[in-house]
């Protein structure tokens, strides 16, 4: 059971800094950032795609050590946040790869390529879609927790291996936070960090909220195991 | 464990039997995908004989760990006086035969089928086999029990393990595409290396955490 006195306090505060973040966001993404000069107003999807795209991989490394932790100390709030990361990654990774897609029809004239990053999330996508089915699948809440704990440790373990294998097999997406910025012009970089931010602490709020809901719900059903 | 899995496997043969056809019958439907008189490229009859491989490795989890839902079985397997990891090892290596048999029929229906007749190195190319067969049934020992007892386990194993497989069968084809006489690849030593990797990582995995997915709840 988690102090619902602490959370029913900070997640109001996160949602509504979250929204105001995201509101002014907008203005620098539209009014702040330059137009880029050859793909024009398309690349300001990239100022969606790329949070998306972060809180997205820090989702999946949250059910790893959210995972992790459960399989050491057994505690349930541990195996739901779980459960909130991998949906909130699986959105956001699922967003990242529609915005990225549309990016790469605009800029590469191709919907999809076999590039690390891409194929890196896309295998992600799939393994987490695949650990929330499971969840769905095994009637037995403690075996189940259990099960999708391991599952969730062994799928981040598989991520440098995936992105490596991917990287050898061939590579054209362009390196956003290389050496020297990634050829990014500083009001760009501004409104980018500025996004990102604005979404950590969106994406924060909803972890807590929904953490929260799945911890009444168990709540209401144990009132009615007999 | 192994002896006593083997001999209840072909007992009947079914075990073995659906793995074999299974996979027979993809490598001959994938066959039908080229035109007549076009050849298949080593890259294209590599990925299909992984593919196959990979339904096969789930069927065989799936029935090296649905032995043991009958009489109890898998109690007093819980009850042995033995750590739950020499479950998983025992499981794997049974897994390892009946993976190398059903590839032994899938190798020959590869050549015939897909044209596959330059081996460059057969002692390299069976060094590609098991080096990625030795991280597949880690992966499928560690994972086969997820699905033990439940009514659409081999859809659900699928779904759970296709994904984790993929850098390994990345490693196969092109390590596959190379021995079966395909382009050089410069790189053929760090697919090797990802192979290793992925079978070193899963199998530390496996030891520390399979008991959490065996045991009794």
């Amino acid at each position: 059971m988690t102090d619902h006195s602490m959370t029913a306090k900070i997640i109001p505060a996160l949602a509504i800094t979250g929204a105001a973040g995201l509101v002014i966001a907008q203005y620098f993404i539209w009014v702040y950032a330059p137009v880029e000069a050859t793909m024009g107003i398309l690349q300001k999807i990239f100022y969606f795609h790329l949070p998306l795209a972060w809180w997205g991989l820090i989702s999946f490394f949250i059910v790893f050590c959210a995972s992790l932790v459960f399989l050491i100390t057994k505690k349930p709030v541990m195996d739901r946040l779980a459960q909130t990361a991998a949906e909130m990654g699986l959105l956001y990774s699922g967003l990242a790869l529609i915005t990225g897609s549309l990016w790469a029809r605009a800029a590469w004239n191709t919907w999809w390529t076999w590039d690390p990053r891409l194929s890196t999330t896309l295998v992600m996508w799939f393994i987490y879609a695949g650990y929330l089915a499971l969840r769905q699948s095994i009637d037995n809440p403690q075996k189940m927790r259990a099960v999708c704990a391991v599952l969730g440790v062994v799928a981040f373990l598989n991520v440098p291996l995936v992105f490596l294998s991917a990287r050898m097999w061939r590579s054209i997406h362009p390196a956003v936070f290389g050496s020297g910025g990634g050829g990014l012009e500083p009001e760009m970089m501004t409104t980018l960090l500025v996004c990102i931010f604005a979404w950590g602490i969106l994406t924060i709020g909803i972890l807590l909220y929904r953490v929260r809901q799945l911890d009444i719900k168990d709540r209401i059903k144990s009132l009615f195991v007999y | 464990m192994t002896s006593k899995d083997l001999k209840l496997i072909f007992s009947d043969g079914s075990g073995i039997i659906q793995p074999i056809l299974l996979g027979l019958i993809l490598v001959f439907v994938f066959s039908l995908s080229t035109p007549i008189g076009e050849e298949v490229s080593a890259q294209a009859a590599a990925s299909i004989f992984w593919l196959a491989t990979s339904f096969a490795l789930i069927l065989v989890f799936n029935t090296l760990y649905s032995i043991e839902e009958t009489n109890q079985a898998r109690t007093g397997l819980l009850l042995s006086p033995m750590p739950l990891q020499h479950v998983w090892i025992s499981k794997a290596f049974t897994g390892l035969i009946l993976l190398l048999l059903a590839q032994l029929f899938f190798f020959p229906a590869i050549i015939v089928f897909l044209g596959q007749e330059n081996v460059a190195d057969w002692w390299a190319l069976l060094g590609v086999i098991l080096l990625v067969d030795w991280g597949l049934v880690a992966v499928g020992s560690l994972l086969g029990a997820v699905s033990q007892g439940h009514a659409s386990r081999d859809s659900l194993l699928s779904v759970v393990i296709f994904p984790l497989l993929i850098p390994l069968l990345l490693a196969g084809i092109r390590m596959g595409a190379h021995l079966l006489g395909g382009a050089d690849d410069e790189s053929l030593s760090s697919w090797a290396g990802i192979a290793f990797s992925f079978g070193a990582v899963f199998t530390g995995a496996a030891i520390i955490l399979f008991p959490f997915v065996y045991n009794e709840y």
